[in-house]
């Protein structure tokens, strides 16, 4: 089975890559670090997984050809499992993001990562609460120390797609 | 069911407002440090210290490194050890291409007693790779992964934007053009965050052509320490000439930048180590095997007698053009494979100073090395066609001027 | 009053009123949107860059992009 890394750029995508694969695939402080797709390997309860670390995007709508890699590969994998990414102190936009791939029928993953980021500037997230509205697997990580990480791993086989008219029901539906 | 971009909005608003407080902001020091080295008053006088401190470092720790240790231990004990016991000898053509080629004096075959000189794959080839490029990277390396944990690039990029923005790129080019100072490999692949196919064709072009890497800086502080200031100067002003021209004739449009500013980080150890063991790995992967390879094939062509014929066809454009000797067609031969191996191998020909500025700089634009060149080729070669006929004119016309300049000086 | 984002002065916030031609896609994951509040970090001279701070995060947008959004600002 495919899991796909994908989140805005310099969220920590190949940190975490890092902590699933064990891989070494570069690390820095801007977006845009990477871009090309780096495959990787882990085993899960005896079941092989390949995980792939995508360039960063901000949408679906890609503006350069990292994204274009990035976006190309979410078309390419119909069936892989989508775990994304976002930075817990810009949640907001971050949303934006897991919510296309959603739509697109994807079952998607929610790593609430930079989660100590989030806490030292006080931007709580209720994650049960987002887990139960979008109805998929929601975990707060921090891939750098790798708070979070074995929760997010074993919740892979937890993600299916979720219709986008429920979550609009959870919160009241369309104006 | 696919929503509109205010209707995905419009849902995170309601998500939010259910599941997400936000407490009161704290304004940190590093806030305070990141609006001061993002505003041009504050900010660009830090960015010329950064560099400049950057490039000092890059000198003094190479230079330590390699004169005060490599040097004394090639030239004065692996050297003379090796010419000792390698069998063959003098005149012997394997003992030529592994130790020592050894050069004529009054028509004598006299041994080298340094390792710029002997040209040999194991006398040579490892001084420059080890001696010299090895310190050198990691110096280059160790600056840069700073720079880009703690986030200080996207903030560089903030600030030379107005200029990068003249030649049809914006700000965020320097991240591929700094990447490149280490190695054009990874720049190439870098300028994907570029948004238009005019600019990654600007971008590709002006690596391929201007930007010396990080080996090929290494070896020129070692052996044109005086010049190299001025070949510097030389291929960035060409850098800013090409780009300009460029971005004139292309058509296409050249998007402005549009990037997230970060916040600052302190680096961590382990990441710091980690991706500079990395990148030192990658580049002995690159280099290692060219700069052996380049050793043997310039061997082999000068032992064939290859060479001398044809820097005989070359001289009319070689010394007539761009008033160089004749005999530079051996390391712009070995320039395909690696550039730092080319410098290396200039600095043995006798030659004015300013002969040996231009032969660097020929060095240096004339053609990307193999691995750049692959790397270019994989990103379409389209484009690598469109950046090989831009090369061939600069090559001529840059290279020419420099000559002109020299003539004009009287110093030709 | 109504401006343009690249009209603002240093410091200045202002509501996010309207973003103009296709450019809303194009920023569209990036926090930028209608209703936000921003403030303004830094201009550079010579037609250079913003700076701006959206939801606590620096955004550095280029001059011509600036312009294309219409921000509110008090007075
Ligand atoms: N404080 C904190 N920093 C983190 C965390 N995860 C990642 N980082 C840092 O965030 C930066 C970006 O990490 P990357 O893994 O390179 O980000 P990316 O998502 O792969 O970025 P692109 O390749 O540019 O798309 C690095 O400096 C990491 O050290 C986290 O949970 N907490
Ligand atoms: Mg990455």
């Amino acid at each position: 089975m495919k899991v796909l890394l994908m989140g805005h750029p310099n969220v920590g995508k190949s940190v975490v890559f890092n902590r699933l694969t064990g891989a070494n695939v570069i690390i820095s402080n801007y977006p845009g670090t990477t871009v090309d797709y780096t495959k990787g390997y882990m085993k899960v309860k005896g079941k092989d997984f390949t995980v792939i670390d995508v360039p960063g995007t901000f949408s679906l709508e890609a503006k350069d050809k990292a994204e274009e890699v990035a976006v190309k590969m979410l078309e390419e994998e119909k069936d892989a499992v989508v775990i994304c990414v976002v930075d817990s102190s810009k949640i907001e936009r971050g949303l934006y993001l897991t919510l296309e791939i959603i739509e697109r029928g994807y079952p998607v993953i929610l790593a609430l990562n930079m989660w100590d980021i989030a806490q030292d500037k006080s931007i709580h997230i209720d994650a049960e609460k987002l887990e139960n509205i979008l109805g998929i697997p929601v975990i707060p990580t921090i891939a750098i120390n790798g708070k979070g990480i074995k929760d997010l791993v074993s919740k892979i086989k937890d993600a299916t797609p979720v219709e986008t008219d429920k979550i609009l029901e959870k919160v009241g539906g369309k104006e | 069911m696919k929503l509109t971009v205010d209707e995905r909005w419009d849902l995170i608003e309601k998500i939010s407002k259910e599941t997400v407080i936000f407490g009161v902001y704290k304004h940190t020091v590093k806030d305070a440090i990141g609006e001061l080295t993002v505003k041009p008053l504050t900010g660009i006088p830090i960015a010329f210290a950064v560099l400049y401190g950057f490039w000092s470092f890059f000198g003094s720790f190479a230079g330590f490194f390699t004169d005060g240790f490599f040097v004394k231990l090639f030239d004065e004990h692996w050297l003379p050890w090796l010419q000792d016991v390698f069998p063959g000898g003098l005149g012997n053509w394997f003992y030529a291409i592994m130790v020592d080629a050894g050069h004529m004096e009054n028509g004598i075959l006299v041994a080298s007693d340094n390792c710029f000189e002997s040209f040999g794959v194991l006398t040579s080839g490892f001084f420059l790779a080890i001696g010299v490029v090895l310190p050198a990277i990691i110096a280059f390396y160790l600056i840069l992964t700073l720079l880009e944990d703690t986030g200080y690039m996207p903030r560089l990029a903030v600030l030379i934007d107005t200029v990068l923005h003249k030649i049809g790129l914006h700000g965020f080019a320097i991240v591929p053009t700094i990447l490149s100072l280490g190695c054009n490999v990874p720049a190439v692949t870098a300028s994907r965050i570029l948004e238009t196919k005019k600019q990654r064709f600007i971008m590709m072009t002006l690596l391929a052509i201007f930007i010396p890497c990080g080996a090929q800086l290494g070896i020129m502080e070692e052996v044109i320490p005086d010049t190299i200031g001025f070949v510097l100067l030389y291929l960035f002003t060409g850098y800013f000439i090409l780009g300009f021209i460029l971005h004139k004739v292309l058509p296409g449009k050249s998007p402005e930048i549009l990037i997230d500013v970060p916040p600052y980080q302190m680096p961590m150890l382990r990441d710091v180590a980690m991706k500079l063991w990395m990148r030192v790995k990658g580049f002995f992967k690159i280099a290692i095997p060219f700069v052996l390879l380049g050793c043997i094939i310039v061997n082999i062509l000068y032992l064939a007698n290859i060479i001398d014929w044809l820097a005989n066809v070359l001289s009319p454009v070689l010394s007539g053009w761009f008033g160089v000797p004749k005999e530079t067609v051996g390391p712009l031969i070995a320039a395909f494979l690696r550039k730092d191996l080319a410098v290396a191998q200039l600095s043995a020909i006798e030659m004015t100073k300013y002969q040996m500025i231009t032969s660097v700089v020929l060095v240096s634009i004339y053609f990307p090395c193999v691995a750049t060149f692959m790397m270019l080729l994989k990103e379409g070669w389209k484009d690598l066609l469109g950046s090989i006929a831009v090369l061939a004119l600069v090559v001529f016309l840059y290279g020419g001027l420099l000559h002109l300049i020299w003539i004009l000086l009287g110093v030709a | 009053m109504e401006k343009k984002l690249s009209e603002m002065i240093y410091d200045e916030e202002g509501i996010v009123k309207r973003i103009e031609g296709g450019l809303r896609e194009r920023i569209a994951g990036m926090g930028i949107r209608v209703g936000k509040k921003v403030k303004m970090i830094t201009k550079h001279p010579m037609k250079g860059p913003v700076v701006v701070v959206v939801d606590e995060a620096r955004t550095s947008l280029g001059l011509s992009i600036a312009e294309k959004i219409i921000v509110e600002v008090k007075k």
